[in-house]
């Protein structure tokens, strides 16, 4: 009963601080939105018995990629919204659009139905706790994947670097020329 | 009636903790007084000793004021974000056997979520202050928790290795209640790298360019005035606590002391907090703070290599062991 | 000048930062060093001869009265022209007599040249540095109050009425001869101003013991 209305609770803070976020017409107010978003979902992963990910969820996305998120906008320091037209003319038909695709998703949850339980058991990941469920399963069956998501991040940094780091080439020749605009402010 | 008893544990130990906020800014002010050859509070009280009360009495009866500019909701919510977050992460501190109010499974992620929670109020408070200090104390303290509290995290998974969990009792249950049996004599690299990252996580020098007095005024909260000053301050006091108690837990043993203490058992735990806080002031009080560059060069080229070298060399061994 | 650079650090010095450990050493052995701090209101700053204080006239004993002659010398050479005198002249023996003498001591910078220069060390300035005020009038000093000013002084310190002459009442780097009489009156030795040290000349004079 408590677990239901507490599932209730955060599902419906999930949905309106999701249609918030789209709504709001400051951008920071926007990212506090997705905030309070990822607080009730670490919520739903709690109810889930999956502390680990709730953790994680809070960490890695409110911590970090929310935090930088608000750095960009902060450099870009967007007060006022930008008043522009709307993308679309008409925009009576997205909203028709969207509703189908709702009833399409209502009539999608009609088929759901349980799968078969594997290993991990509701009482098993109890047991194991939730960490020690997660590790073993990830670093013994899904090993190959995780090393491929490890591979693409590893990429993702290399062209980061890549992109940050000036070509030195260019600055010399930059500063051939007499702009020293390419030399970081006055440091030689 | 269970519920009853939580809270007023949950109550007591907020009264207590904000105690001993108010007692930790007088043993700052007095050491730090005493190290440049000064006295520190004297008048109120024998030897300044009711100075924190009236410190939070005339803070509390101070004008709040709010900048006409300001984004309102968040200039008012910004503090209270940053001192509840602290607050929270208190729940979980074990204190001594049994003395913790939320003995969960993943204490130290659930440490590290409010800490990250806490500078999103820093944040805020720079932003919605609407003021170029502000802005750029906030941002500074964006990028200085982003940067350390990786190594934060890494510093301390050598000692989720060695401990095999993330709850704070089971890892001081872990090292066991001989004096070599503490994480600091097996990870003194970690210990390095978290004490580092922890001056840098809570804003002290030399790492408070956040709050760089001397460049921002007094960064993110120059605006604040009162009692939300005063709330930063506290969940300032609250995050050096915090951050003291996780070193006291993860490398220092805990709550285990040379001798048991009856009545009163978190003893130990107490006197190594505040043995890891007077570290905090001495540095404070002996190092300039660093430039932003050096700190994002300690971060980013010493600290996390470190961290992740000792995860390898913690991981080689335990192998090597088994 | 000598630049002295440091040797530069080796491996090790860098590894246990210990320049960072030497800083720590330092500060803590201050802990425990007795602070310097004079705390003020309850402990009172030492006063040596030369102090400029308040403004005060000398009150003559015989007469009761200012010893000032209204020679008008002080407030001529008072930089920030702060005293403002007025007198007039008797018929019969063209003396002069002060009518009014008054120092607006919040223009004051205490240079002092008005008692070096003074021929009758009439007027002087005190040891008393509390007389801080919350309004203008307590510290626009009439004829009367620099009086008075002398009468609290003389009762407040140990000093002797008749014979209180401080050496710095006379100007620098005159002969002995080229000074008024009123000038010329002995000191007691230590009050000379060839025994005064002032600055790196007292610190060394102390560490050498010779007081």
């Amino acid at each position: 009963m408590l677990s239901k209305f507490i599932f209730l609770y955060c599902a419906l803070v999930i949905v309106i601080t999701g249609i918030l976020a789209v709504r709001f017409r400051n951008p920071v107010h926007s990212v506090l939105a997705v905030l309070v978003l990822f607080f009730h979902m670490a919520g739903l992963y709690l109810l889930l018995n999956a502390e680990f990910l709730a953790a994680i969820q809070i960490i890695v996305y409110a911590g970090a990629i929310l935090v930088l998120y608000l750095f960009v906008l902060f450099l870009v320091n967007i007060r006022q919204e930008i008043k522009t037209e709307r993308f679309v003319a008409n925009h009576n038909i997205s909203k028709f659009i969207s509703f189908l695709v709702f009833l399409i998703l209502i009539a999608v949850t009609q088929s759901f139905r349980l799968g078969t339980p594997g290993k991990w058991t509701t009482d098993a990941i109890r047991q194991a706790t939730h960490t020690k469920a997660l590790g073993i399963e990830i670093f013994t069956s899904y090993i190959l994947p995780f090393e491929i998501i490890a591979l693409i991040l590893l990429v993702a940094v290399v062209g980061g670097i890549l992109l940050a780091k000036q070509d030195k080439q260019e600055v010399v020749m930059a500063q051939k020329e007499g702009s020293g605009s390419l030399t970081r402010g006055g440091k030689k | 009636m269970q519920i009853l008893i939580l809270l007023v544990q949950i109550a007591i130990l907020v009264g207590v903790v904000l105690l001993h906020v108010a007692y930790a800014t007088y043993f700052e002010r007095k050491i730090i007084g005493h190290m440049q050859v000064r006295m520190g509070p004297m008048l109120v009280g024998w030897h300044g000793l009711l100075q924190p009360i009236a410190d939070g009495i005339k803070s509390f009866f101070k004008e709040d004021i709010i900048p006409e500019q300001a984004d309102k909701p968040l200039f008012l919510a910004a503090p209270i974000i940053c001192l509840v977050s602290m607050m929270v992460s208190l729940a979980v501190l074990p204190f001594a056997k049994g003395w913790a109010l939320a003995d969960i499974n993943i204490g130290l992620l659930f440490i590290f979520a409010m800490s990250s929670l806490a500078s999103y109020g820093i944040i805020l408070a720079g932003w919605a202050s609407n003021s170029k200090y502000t802005l750029l104390g906030g941002m500074r303290s964006m990028a200085q928790v982003i940067s350390y509290e990786i190594s934060l995290g890494l510093s301390l998974v050598g000692v989720m290795m060695l401990s095999g969990s993330l709850n704070l009792t089971q890892i001081v249950e872990a090292q066991g209640s001989s004096f070599t049996g503490m994480y600091i004599f097996t990870q003194p690299v970690a210990f390095f790298v978290f004490f580092v990252a922890m001056l840098a996580e809570t804003n002290r020098v030399p790492f408070d360019l956040p709050e760089a007095e001397t460049e921002l005024v007094s960064g993110y909260c120059t605006e604040y005035s009162g009692m939300r000053y005063a709330m930063f301050f506290m969940a300032e006091y609250i995050g050096m606590f915090v951050m003291a108690s996780i070193g006291v837990v993860c490398f220092l043993g805990g709550w285990n002391g040379p001798f048991n203490v009856p009545f009163f058992p978190p003893i130990w735990f107490i006197l190594k907090v505040y043995l890891i806080m007077f570290v905090f002031i001495w540095i404070r009080a002996t190092l300039p703070r660093y430039r932003y560059d050096q700190l994002m060069t300690i971060g980013w080229k010493l600290l996390i290599p470190l961290a992740l070298g000792n995860i390898f060399f913690t991981g080689l061994v335990k192998i090597v062991i088994n | 000048m000598i630049v002295k650079y440091k040797p530069k650090r080796n491996w090790l010095q860098t590894i246990f930062h210990t320049e960072i450990l030497q800083g720590l050493a330092l500060t803590l052995s201050k802990l425990f060093s007795p602070p310097i701090t004079r705390q003020y209101p309850k402990e009172k700053p030492p006063i040596y001869p030369g102090f400029r204080g308040q403004h005060a006239l000398v009150r003559d004993p015989q007469s009761g009265t200012a010893k000032c002659v209204a020679c008008m010398r002080c407030a001529q050479i008072c930089p920030s022209r702060c005293i403002s005198i007025r007198y007039h002249q008797e018929e019969e023996t063209s003396r002069r007599v002060m009518d009014s003498f008054n120092i607006e001591a919040l223009r004051c910078v205490y240079c002092g040249y008005c008692v070096e220069v003074c021929p009758v060390n009439a007027i002087t300035m005190t040891d008393i540095f509390e007389y801080a005020s919350y309004d203008r009038e307590s510290i626009y000093f009439d004829k009367e109050k620099l009086l008075s000013n002398w009468d609290d002084f003389m009762s407040s310190s140990t000093y002797d009425q008749s014979s209180y002459v401080n050496p710095f009442w006379r100007p620098r780097g005159l002969p002995e001869s080229e000074l008024t009489a009123a000038k010329r009156v002995p000191v007691p030795d230590d009050w000379r101003i060839e025994n005064q040290f002032i600055g790196r000349k007292a610190r060394s004079k102390k560490i050498t013991g010779g007081e």
